[in-house]
C-alpha cells in the first residue's frame, strides 16, 4: 500500500508539474489565464490552510484574513515603504508570520468549536480596522497595488504570475511533505487523533500547534501578497472576508486534507465551478446556489474528499493483502509467515 | 525474589473533595515480575493506576521507584523515570499505521539509534506489530490493537509497564493472545502491574497478587496461593477456587 501511495504522490507530482508548465500555452485567452491564476491561488492558500487544517484537525475560517492581511503588508509596504514589490512580498510574509504569534496564542488555547469562533472574530476584527483606518489603509475605497512588472502587456503579466504562483505552489507542497514525513509531522498528527493522548506519550502539542499554525500564516500571506501584485487592487470586505476563509476550508475537505494534493484537488473543482458558474449566471447569485449543489454532491458521494474516495476504489480493484485482523497466537502468527515464505519459493 | 522497583506506599487518594477512594494501599512491584490487582468494581483499582502514572497526585503516602521518591511527579516526568501506562480500552490512533503509533511512544527519545533499536525490541516481542507495520491501526482487530498499544508502551524502554483492563471487550482467543503478550513482556524483563477485571485469568498470568477491597489491600501473595484460596474464590473470583492444574 505504501508503493502505492509513493506512486500516487509521484504521479500526481508530475501531473501537477505538466499542468502547470503547459496550461498558459494552451490557455485560449488572457481571461481563461487570468481564471486560472485565481484557481491556482485559491491552490495556494487551501494548501498553506492545510498545515493547520490538515496536520492538527483545527479548522481556521481566519486564514481568508489572513491572506488579506498579507495582501494588504505587501501593499502597504510598496505604497508607503517604498520597498520593491517582492521585497515587500516576503517582509509582509514575515510580519505575518510574526502577528500570527500572539494570534496562535490567543486562538491556540481553545479547540473544536471554540477555535472556531476565535478564528471568525479575527477575521470581524481585521475587518473593522482596514475599514475604519482610512488614512493609511485607504479604507473602504481600497488600496491600489502598483504593478511589478509596469512594462508588461496585460497577457505577459498574467503568463508571469502564472509561473510565480506556480513556484509558491511548488513550494508550499514541498514544505507540506516535508513536515508530513518528519518527527514533527508525526507529533502534530496524533494532535489531530487524540491532543491529551499525544501529550501523555509526551508530543509538546501547544509548542507545534503554534509553529504549524506561524508556517500557515507564513505561506497563505505570501499567497494573499502575490495576488495583492497580480491584482492590483485591495479592498476590506473582500479581503477579509469569511465566505473566503470558508472556500478555502471547503477545497480543502472536498480534496481530502490527509492528502498532500488534496487541497489543489479542491482548489480547482471549487474554483473552476465558480469561475464558470459566474460565466454562466453572470451577476446573480445563482453561481452560489450552482456551487452548493455541487459541494452537496461531492459530499454526499466522496464525504472524506475527491482523493481518498479514489484511494478507495483503486484499494477496492485491487487483490487484498495476506494480512488478517483474526486473532491470532505469536505461534501461528509465526506459523502462517513460514507457510507464506514457503509458498513463495 | 528481585528487589521491588517500584512501590507504592500508604497511599491515600481520591477525588476531589469527596471521601478517599484508597484508604492506606500499599503495594511493591518486584523487577522482572507481573502483579496482578483484583477486586469489586469501585474497589479503587483504577485510582491506583491514575497515583501510579501520575495522572492523580495522593493526598498522603508516596510513589518509589528504586526506592527514589517520585510522588507527584506528572504523567510525562514519569514516563520519561521509567513508568509508562496502557489506559483502558482502545488508545491507539485509530487513523495512523501501526508504524506512527509505536513511534509515538518514543516522543520523549531523541537518540535515532536508540529509537532503531526498540522498535526492532518491540517487533520481535510482538510479531503481530511487525506483520501489520504499515497497516492504519483502526482497521486491526481489538487484540492486535492492544498489542499496538503494548509495543508503544516498550518504546521508552520502562522499568514497569502498567495495564489498566487490558482484556476489556475482547473474546475469549483475544483475551488469551493478550495474556500471552504480557508474560512476553514480562520475559522481556519489564515488570508489570495489571489490573483487571478478569481476575481468575489474570492471576493465572501473575507472579503476585493483590486483593484490593474498599481503598486496602484485603489480601495479597504469590498469585497461585490467591488462586487456591477458597474464601478468595468465592469472594472475589466468581466461583469456587481453581487452580492452574485443573485447566
Amino acid at each position: 500500500m505504501r508503493n502505492v501511495s509513493r506512486w500516487a504522490t509521484s504521479g500526481g507530482a508530475v501531473l501537477l508539474v505538466a499542468a502547470l508548465l503547459l496550461f498558459p500555452s494552451v490557455a485560449p485567452n488572457p481571461y481563461v489565464l487570468s481564471a486560472g491564476i485565481v484557481v491556482l491561488n485559491y491552490a495556494v492558500l487551501s494548501t498553506s490552510w492545510n498545515f493547520v487544517g490538515g496536520f492538527t484537525g483545527y479548522i481556521s475560517l481566519g486564514h481568508g484574513a489572513l491572506a488579506g492581511l498579507g495582501g494588504y503588508a505587501t501593499g502597504l509596504l510598496v505604497v508607503k515603504a517604498g520597498l520593491s514589490s517582492f521585497l515587500a512580498l516576503f517582509a509582509a510574509a514575515v510580519l505575518v508570520g510574526l502577528v500570527a504569534v500572539p494570534v496562535g496564542f490567543a486562538a491556540l488555547r481553545v479547540r473544536g468549536a471554540s477555535f472556531v469562533i476565535v478564528s471568525i472574530a479575527i477575521v470581524l476584527i481585521l475587518l473593522l480596522v482596514f475599514q475604519s483606518w482610512a488614512s493609511f489603509t485607504g479604507g473602504s475605497r481600497g488600496l491600489v497595488v502598483p504593478r511589478p512588472f509596469p512594462d508588461l502587456s496585460r497577457p505577459e503579466h498574467h503568463r508571469a504570475f502564472w509561473y510565480l504562483y506556480s513556484g509558491l505552489l511548488a513550494l508550499a507542497l514541498l514544505a507540506w511533505w516535508l513536515v508530513d514525513r518528519s518527527r514533527f509531522g508525526l507529533g502534530l498528527k496524533a494532535v489531530r487523533e487524540d491532543e491529551d493522548k499525544a501529550e501523555a506519550l509526551g508530543t509538546p502539542t501547544f509548542a507545534y500547534k503554534m509553529i504549524v499554525f506561524v508556517v500557515s500564516a507564513f505561506f497563505t500571506a505570501l499567497g494573499g501578497g502575490l495576488y495583492a501584485l497580480w491584482f492590483g487592487d485591495l479592498d476590506p470586505v473582500f479581503q477579509f472576508s469569511i465566505l473566503s476563509g470558508s472556500y478555502l476550508v471547503l477545497m480543502a475537505l472536498l480534496g481530502g486534507v490527509r492528502n498532500l494534493f488534496g487541497p489543489v484537488v479542491g482548489a480547482v473543482v471549487v474554483g473552476v465551478a465558480l469561475e464558470y458558474f459566474k460565466v454562466s449566471f453572470g451577476d446573480t447569485q445563482l453561481h452560489l446556489v450552482a456551487t452548493g449543489v455541487l459541494l452537496g454532491l461531492v459530499v454526499m458521494f466522496m464525504p472524506d474528499g475527491v482523493l481518498p474516495a479514489l484511494a478507495a476504489l483503486v484499494k477496492r480493484l485491487r487483490p487484498d493483502d495476506s494480512a488478517t485482523i483474526r486473532e491470532e497466537t505469536a505461534e501461528e502468527l509465526r506459523d502462517r509467515r513460514l507457510a507464506n515464505a514457503g509458498d513463495k519459493r | 525474589m528481585a528487589s521491588d522497583l517500584f512501590t507504592l506506599d500508604g497511599v491515600v487518594a481520591g477525588y476531589g473533595r469527596a471521601a478517599p477512594v484508597l484508604r492506606g494501599f500499599s503495594v511493591s512491584v518486584p523487577a522482572g515480575s507481573i502483579v496482578c490487582l483484583v477486586g469489586p468494581n469501585g474497589a479503587g483499582k483504577s485510582t491506583v493506576l491514575k497515583i501510579a502514572s501520575g495522572l492523580l497526585e495522593p493526598r498522603e503516602g508516596r510513589v518509589l521507584i528504586n526506592g527514589e521518591d517520585v510522588t507527584g511527579l506528572g504523567p510525562q516526568r514519569m514516563l520519561s523515570s521509567g513508568v509508562s501506562l496502557v489506559l483502558q480500552g482502545h488508545s491507539v490512533f485509530r487513523e495512523m499505521t501501526v508504524e506512527e503509533n509505536v513511534r509515538l511512544g518514543a516522543y520523549t527519545i531523541t537518540d535515532k539509534a536508540k529509537i532503531a533499536e526498540r522498535v526492532a525490541f518491540v517487533k520481535e516481542i510482538f510479531p503481530v506489530v511487525a506483520d501489520r507495520w504499515g497497516a492504519l491501526a483502526g482497521l486491526l482487530s481489538g487484540g492486535q490493537q492492544k498489542q499496538v498499544e503494548f509495543a508503544r508502551s516498550l518504546m521508552v524502554d520502562p522499568s514497569v509497564v502498567l495495564l489498566d483492563e487490558p482484556s476489556m471487550g475482547l473474546d475469549p482467543k483475544a483475551t488469551s493472545t493478550v495474556f500471552e503478550q504480557v508474560v512476553r513482556m514480562r520475559d522481556a524483563g519489564t515488570a508489570v502491574l495489571l489490573v483487571e477485571q478478569n481476575a481468575r485469568r489474570a492471576l493465572e498470568t501473575a507472579d503476585l497478587g493483590c486483593v484490593l477491597d474498599l481503598g486496602r489491600v484485603h489480601i495479597s501473595g504469590p498469585a497461585a496461593d490467591l488462586l487456591a484460596d477458597p474464601q478468595l474464590g468465592e469472594l472475589y473470583l466468581g466461583g469456587r477456587p481453581t487452580t492452574k492444574e485443573s485447566h
